[in-house]
């Protein structure tokens, strides 16, 4: 059965017809078809070789040989020629140099007499004769065998055969180099001979000059008899169930009832359940108590909060802050966070979301008079309470996003695609993406669409640009001076006056106030208290006074900077190119510099057409609504599927490469289908996968399946995210953080996850960078911007920082509370238990807390110890 | 495949996942790959680094690259003094220095050539040895952090310790990097009373109740056990926190940040003309002696701002009151190190971001501005040789006019001074492989024993 690829290949071959098998391409080798491969096949031209931009050692290659005429050019022509030597080719630098037989920064990268070797110095010895590019170019690759089912150990073969422009077909296995995604599954070495490992699947990586091409390898668990499988519950389960049947792989047990409900309340609202919910949920016995569970979580306004952190974060919502635009953290990150919030707490529709926030334009089709309305009340909102907030968050757009810095542009496109689409195409700004199908063309020809969206920022000839807006912003200036005016006026006359008057009158309430306590007679007490009231009025009128004067002077000042900057700099709105901002997207690196002028969208072969005037994003925001776009509700499914597990299905999350297989294609098939067709429900999408068996599982993973990572034999641990971390330690302590943000309006209570951007308070601010808050800079596109990992420095910290010493030992903290609550210690430990690790203790570790109990001068010290000791264990630092 | 790698694909997550590091920038994985790399690396003169960053810039024509025949609006107000290294004069205000400069190298051929230049742009050129920019470029690691990664040291230390604050005056100067945070600088301050990460190196509690406590920890820590060595994150959790107590049981850290035990003639020689008073932040020269103490214990990199040289007015008020403090704090350290046979395994540097202007005209209270294409670069110890001069400038201390490197070479010569190969392949949060120093650039070879 495993012979059927060769006999395949075989068929391939002898269609192509030119190059028969066994016929090596070392006989008659053509430049570009065959040296460029032996380049990339050795890593000769690689990004830390010489396919770097500055090349290496003087010698440049393109990268992965992108382009064999400037490869081409480098080797015969530059050194003055001295790479190849035609008179007696074994003397070439290009082979001293590859075999090591001259110091080589590279070191040996072939032996004489090796197939690299034979290529290289027979078409050297053929005169180096450049050949025709076009001929070379590559139609198809084809691995085979494609898909693999094999045993630990079991080794096979791969062949890679190429079709190329000029309709030949080759086999060019010994020309590619191969990589295995996953060693632990299965290795491939030079020449392509693949060997199973372990069990699980994983994709080996062939790749011929810079085109790779996948073959699949399933290996299964060998023995144990029949697997005993639940009937599978919900559809994601069918799709779990089966892959583990194919692996033979047993599932781990559906977790216990205190696991299940720690383990959705933190996945879905970032808290820890309190000691009363978990006995509540205990004792429950009707057998729907998780589905109501997980509905009523996803009703709490911690749902909405911790996903408005997850957009935030892919958004890169604090980025403000472009020169002089008016635009920063403190104003602008809270109004984007509180629009998303409302979004997501209302369950808007993703693709509705996607659209508000896509096309988004600050006027949003109304005039600019009722614009400016918006953009003062705005300004006048940042206040304590954040005024501006709750008017922002019912803005129908998301102008803000376009607001950020680099957020138009193709450095913008990046954003949205990876955001929005799960690609990642930064490679593609200066290269052909390297293990992806993204060329420059596709990156530029996207960013086409988002050229026309005003960029923020001061600019000159903003003025002259913007005539209208400039001339309202004008108003706003000289009503602002006149108001600059009025408040010197009223400073200066009245205010002074009045504040004169109320000083005196001070010790003079003072004094009466006193007279009348003493009592007296009552006509003189009344003329006193009439006094009295006529000074206390002065005081009350002076008070006014100030007050009106602080408001006109605040409101002057905003009129005369904030809101004209905002009008004539910030107003973010589609506009047709010109020299100032040109309609087409170019990038320039070291490589070149390209462009392109068409509009045409990621995976479409035929650009879009666009009317006269039209705003080219709605064209995106339409395709992606269509049913069949390949990337946009995909990529959210999987981004929501890898909140709850750790992993993508396509993992990374943010890799939709077609060369990044999924786990399991048809699951995110059937779940992202099913997303758009219920309407692209993301509250429905978090309800399915929380009610999967699949999620409820147990973390320890049955004896046999113990290695698997990849295909949900049990649930895998993971490192609770900094922002949750924080209120987590909060909430066990019993104790709360002064972010000291009131300067910036925040209100008091405010959540580690409500937090638009750094607070103050040091203590948080240094948890946060350890445990990986990402700092939403602009510049990196990757999921992994959050951090994940383990550290040292997180365990020292959660041990041994004096603040997290000080919340153990909080005078009002749990332990506190605890004492006073009940005094027997069993009942104490159980509570303590119940608080921090949502769980019961049992008979062991009860005992040992009631030893040490035992042992300690006075119970606030024993309780602490425990407390101390359930917040260092891995239960608590760890979801689970 | 070995050497040039090609593309290797999710390895920077994979290497995540697995566990990055530490406080001591350790993790498993890198224990693993420095002990089945010792054999092919470049063997270290260095074992540590200490820099003293002397931000904003330092006067060059007022400390070692004196110009006594300049015109009286060039040269300024102090006289150049004769060192133990013949050819080389230096400051008045540097007689112990001058007294020692048969340990040390001075360079005064690199520069930034202002690509990048000015305070936010080129400190990051010259302590990654990349032209890293506060934003839009790759975040290259610091020397620090790529020491963290590639040749850690001991478990129980940090490989990477920065001494003071990010000051945001000044922060340019610390920074984390595409590494990840694992390997970011450990940045505490012991002189500080308040300062929670260098309490946070001691138990918070006494000894015998700590330990107490920890056996208690350890009697309940026993779910989520059948991961043990199979799941890498609970494995890391594992052992981060044997280490995190076995080193708050271990007195080595605390010693070394425990002045106490140095005796008050040490800390006055080190602390020799610290005034109370200074016209601009002078940070403080205890540093230097911290740093000794942590060099002795073993941990492989110590970074420290030496207070503010960015001179702008008063230059020759500051100097006065500066230049004698680093004089020395410095001279205390080269003294000690090279006493207690350190000094031939530890490199000292001593730099800031740019020089001065070597014009500052004749006013009482001139000020000497930005000058990115002259500087000097103290740098004493771990292969560097003692008493040398490298490389001049003009007459007037302007422009480099001989043996010119640029910043690239600087970085190479420090990385291949440690044993951690420049052209390492790194990669990028997008996964792009760089290396460790993007550029070639030749070794300062003249500086080099």
């Amino acid at each position: 059965m495993r012979h059927i690829h060769f006999l395949l290949l075989a068929a391939i071959i002898t269609a192509g017809g030119t190059a028969a098998r066994g016929q090596s391409p070392a006989e008659s080798p053509r430049f570009s078809r065959h040296v460029v491969a032996v380049f990339s096949r050795l890593g000769c031209n690689s990004g830390s070789c010489h396919g770097a931009v500055q090349g290496k050692n003087g010698f440049r290659l393109s990268l992965f040989g992108a382009r064999p005429e400037d490869d081409y050019d480098q080797i015969v022509r530059q050194a003055s020629g001295r790479r190849v030597n035609l008179l007696d080719v074994e003397q070439s630098l290009l082979l001293l140099k590859a075999t090591g037989r001259l110091p080589h920064g590279g070191g040996r990268r072939m032996e004489a007499g090796s197939l690299e070797y034979r290529v290289l110095r027979n078409w050297l010895a053929a005169g180096a004769v450049a050949d025709d590019v076009g001929a070379s170019q590559l139609v198809s690759l084809e691995v085979t065998p494609r898909e693999q089912a094999a045993r630990a150990v079991e080794k096979y073969e791969l062949r890679l055969a190429a079709k190329f422009a000029d309709g030949s077909t080759e086999d060019v296995t010994a020309l590619a180099s191969f990589a295995s995604l996953d060693a632990g599954v299965a290795t491939v070495d030079a020449v392509g001979r693949a060997q199973a490992q372990g069990v699980g699947d994983t994709a080996l990586v062939a790749r011929f000059r810079a085109d790779p091409a996948v073959s699949l390898v399933v290996v299964a668990r060998e023995g144990g008899g029949q697997l005993a499988l639940p009937d599978p519950p919900s559809a994601i389960d069918g799709h779990i169930l089966a892959k583990l049947r194919r692996l033979n792989l047993p599932p781990a047990e559906l977790a216990d009832d205190a696991t299940f409900l720690r383990r959705a309340r933190l996945d879905v609202t970032g808290q820890l359940p309190t000691a009363e919910e978990v006995r509540e949920f205990l004792a429950d016995t009707s057998p729907d108590k998780r589905e109501r569970k997980i509905d009523q979580l996803l009703a709490e306004p911690g749902h909405a909060a911790l996903w408005t952190l997850k957009f935030c974060d892919l958004l890169k919502a604090t980025d403000f802050g472009v020169y002089a635009d008016g635009l920063d953290e403190q104003h602008e990150a809270p109004r984007f966070q509180a629009w998303i919030r409302a979004r997501l707490a209302e369950n808007t529709p993703y693709d509705e979301f996607a659209a508000r926030i896509l096309t988004a334009t600050s006027r949003e089709g109304r005039s600019l008079e009722e614009w400016s309305a918006e953009v003062v009340a705005l300004a006048e909102g940042y206040a304590t309470p954040r005024k501006d907030l709750d008017l922002y968050s019912r803005r129908q757009t998301l102008d803000a996003y376009w607001q950020r810095k680099d957020a138009v542009g193709v450095p913008g496109t990046l954003q949205v695609a990876h955001a929005f689409l799960g690609l990642r195409l930064e490679c593609a700004q200066c290269h052909r993406h390297p293990h992806d199908v993204w060329q420059q063309d596709d990156l530029l020809s996207f960013a086409n669409f988002f050229m026309g969206v005003r960029a923020v920022g001061f600019q000159g000839e903003n003025d002259k640009r913007y005539p209208d807006e400039s001339q309202l912003a004008k108003g706003f200036e000289q009503e602002g001076k006149k108001l600059a005016e009025e408040v010197k006026q009223l400073k200066e006359g009245r205010g002074k006056e009045l504040a004169e008057k109320a000083k005196q009158a001070q010790p003079e309430i003072n004094r009466l106030k006193n007279e009348i306590q003493k009592g007296g007679e009552a006509a003189a007490l009344s003329e006193m208290q009439q006094q009295l009231d006529s000074l206390q009025t002065t005081i009350a009128e002076n008070d006014q006074l100030q007050r009106e004067i602080r408001e006109k002077d605040q409101r002057s000042k905003l009129l005369t900077d904030a809101i004209p900057k905002r009008i004539v700099h910030s107003q973010i709105m589609h506009q047709a190119g010109d020299e100032k901002s040109p309609r087409f997207a170019k990038v320039t690196s070291p490589l070149g510099t390209q462009t392109s002028q068409t509009f045409r969208l990621p995976g479409e072969r035929e650009p879009v057409a666009l009317g006269e005037g039209e705003d080219p994003r709605a064209k995106v925001v339409e395709w992606l609504r269509r049913p069949d776009n390949p990337f946009f509700a995909k990529a959210i499914v999987n981004r929501v599927w890898a909140h709850y597990f750790g992993r993508g299905i396509v993992n990374p999350p943010d890799d939709l490469s077609p060369h990044n297989p999924a786990t399991h294609p048809a699951l995110l098939d059937d779940l992202w289908r099913e997303f758009v067709a219920g309407g692209f429900d993301l509250r429905r999408l978090h309800r399915a996968i929380l009610c999967s068996r699949t999620y409820q599982q147990c973390s320890l993973p049955a004896a046999a399946s113990a290695a698997d990572r990849a295909n949900y034999a049990c649930f895998y641990p993971r490192r609770l995210p900094a922002e949750v971390l924080l209120d987590v330690l909060n909430q066990a302590t019993g104790t709360r953080e002064n972010l000291d943000m009131r300067y910036d309006h925040w209100p008091d209570g405010m959540s580690t996850v409500e937090i638009p951007y750094k607070p103050r308070n040091g203590f948080v601010t240094f948890m946060l960078e350890q445990f990986g808050r990402p700092p939403r800079n602009s510049a990196v596109q990757c999921d992994c911007a959050r951090q994940g990992d383990a550290s040292l420095l997180q365990v020292l910290s959660l041990a041994n920082h004096p603040r997290v010493r000080q919340k153990v030992a909080d005078p009002s903290g749990r332990v506190a509370s605890l004492i006073r609550e009940t005094e027997d210690p069993q009942q104490r430990i159980e509570q303590l238990y119940l608080s921090v690790l949502s769980r019961l203790p049992d008979q062991l570790e009860c005992s040992a807390c009631c030893e040490h109990l035992a042992t300690t001068a006075t119970p606030e010290e024993g309780l602490q110890a425990v407390l101390w000791s359930l917040l260092n264990t891995r239960e608590f630092i760890l979801q689970h | 495949m070995i050497g040039c790698q090609t593309f290797r694909r999710h390895s920077r997550r994979d290497f995540l996942r697995i566990g990055g590091a530490s406080l001591c920038g350790v993790s498993l994985l890198d224990m693993l790959r420095a002990q089945s790399q010792a054999a092919g690396a470049p063997a270290a003169k260095a074992k540590s680094m200490i820099v003293c960053w002397m931000a904003g810039g330092p006067p060059h024509t007022d400390m070692f690259d004196m110009k006594p025949d300049s015109p009286t609006d060039y040269r300024g107000e102090f006289k150049p003094i004769k060192s133990k290294l013949s050819g080389l004069d230096v400051c008045e205000l540097m007689p112990k220095l001058a007294e020692r400069a048969d340990k040390f190298t001075i360079i005064r051929s690199i520069t930034t050539m202002n690509q990048p230049g000015d305070h936010s742009r080129a400190p990051m050129y010259w302590l990654t040895g990349n032209p890293r920019l506060p934003s839009g470029t790759a975040e290259y690691p610091m020397y620090g952090s790529a020491a963290a990664k590639f040749r850690p040291g001991p478990a129980e230390l940090p490989t990477f310790a920065v001494l003071g604050k990010i000051d945001h005056h000044i922060g340019n100067s610390i920074a984390g990097s595409f590494l990840g945070p694992a390997f970011n600088p450990f940045i505490f301050d012991p002189l500080e009373k308040k300062d929670d990460i260098a309490k946070m190196l001691a138990p918070q509690l006494e000894l015998p109740a700590f330990t107490k406590n920890a056996e208690l920890l350890k009697a309940l820590d026993k779910r989520l056990r059948r991961q043990d060595g199979v799941d890498p994150l609970i494995a890391g959790l594992d052992a981060y926190q044997q280490t995190a107590f076995d080193m708050l049981r271990s007195p080595k850290l605390r010693a070394a940040l425990d002045l106490s035990e140095e005796s008050d003639e040490t800390v006055a020689r080190y602390k020799d003309h610290h005034l109370s008073k200074y016209r601009y932040p002078s940070g403080d020269p205890l540093h230097f002696l911290l740093a000794r103490r942590l060099v002795e214990a073993g941990v492989p990199i110590v970074h420290f701002s030496l207070g503010y040289w960015d001179w702008h007015g008063e230059n020759f008020v500051a100097g006065r009151q500066q230049i004698p403090m680093f004089d020395a704090g410095l001279s205390s350290l080269l003294d000690d190190l090279d006493e207690r046979g350190l000094l031939d395994t530890t490199i000292v540097l001593a730099l800031g971001e740019m020089g001065r202007k070597p014009k500052c005209g004749t006013e009482k209270n001139a000020g000497r501005d930005h000058w990115d294409y002259a500087q000097f670069v103290l740098a004493a110890g771990g292969g560097f040789k003692r008493g040398c001069i490298v490389g001049a400038t003009d007459k007037l201390g302007e422009q480099v006019t001989d043996n010119f490197y640029k910043i690239e070479s600087f970085g190479r010569t420090l990385y291949h001074l440690l044993g951690i190969d420049p052209d390492t392949t790194v990669y990028t949060p997008s996964n792009r492989p760089i290396r460790l120093i993007a550029e070639d650039a030749p070794l300062v070879k003249e500086a080099l024993i």
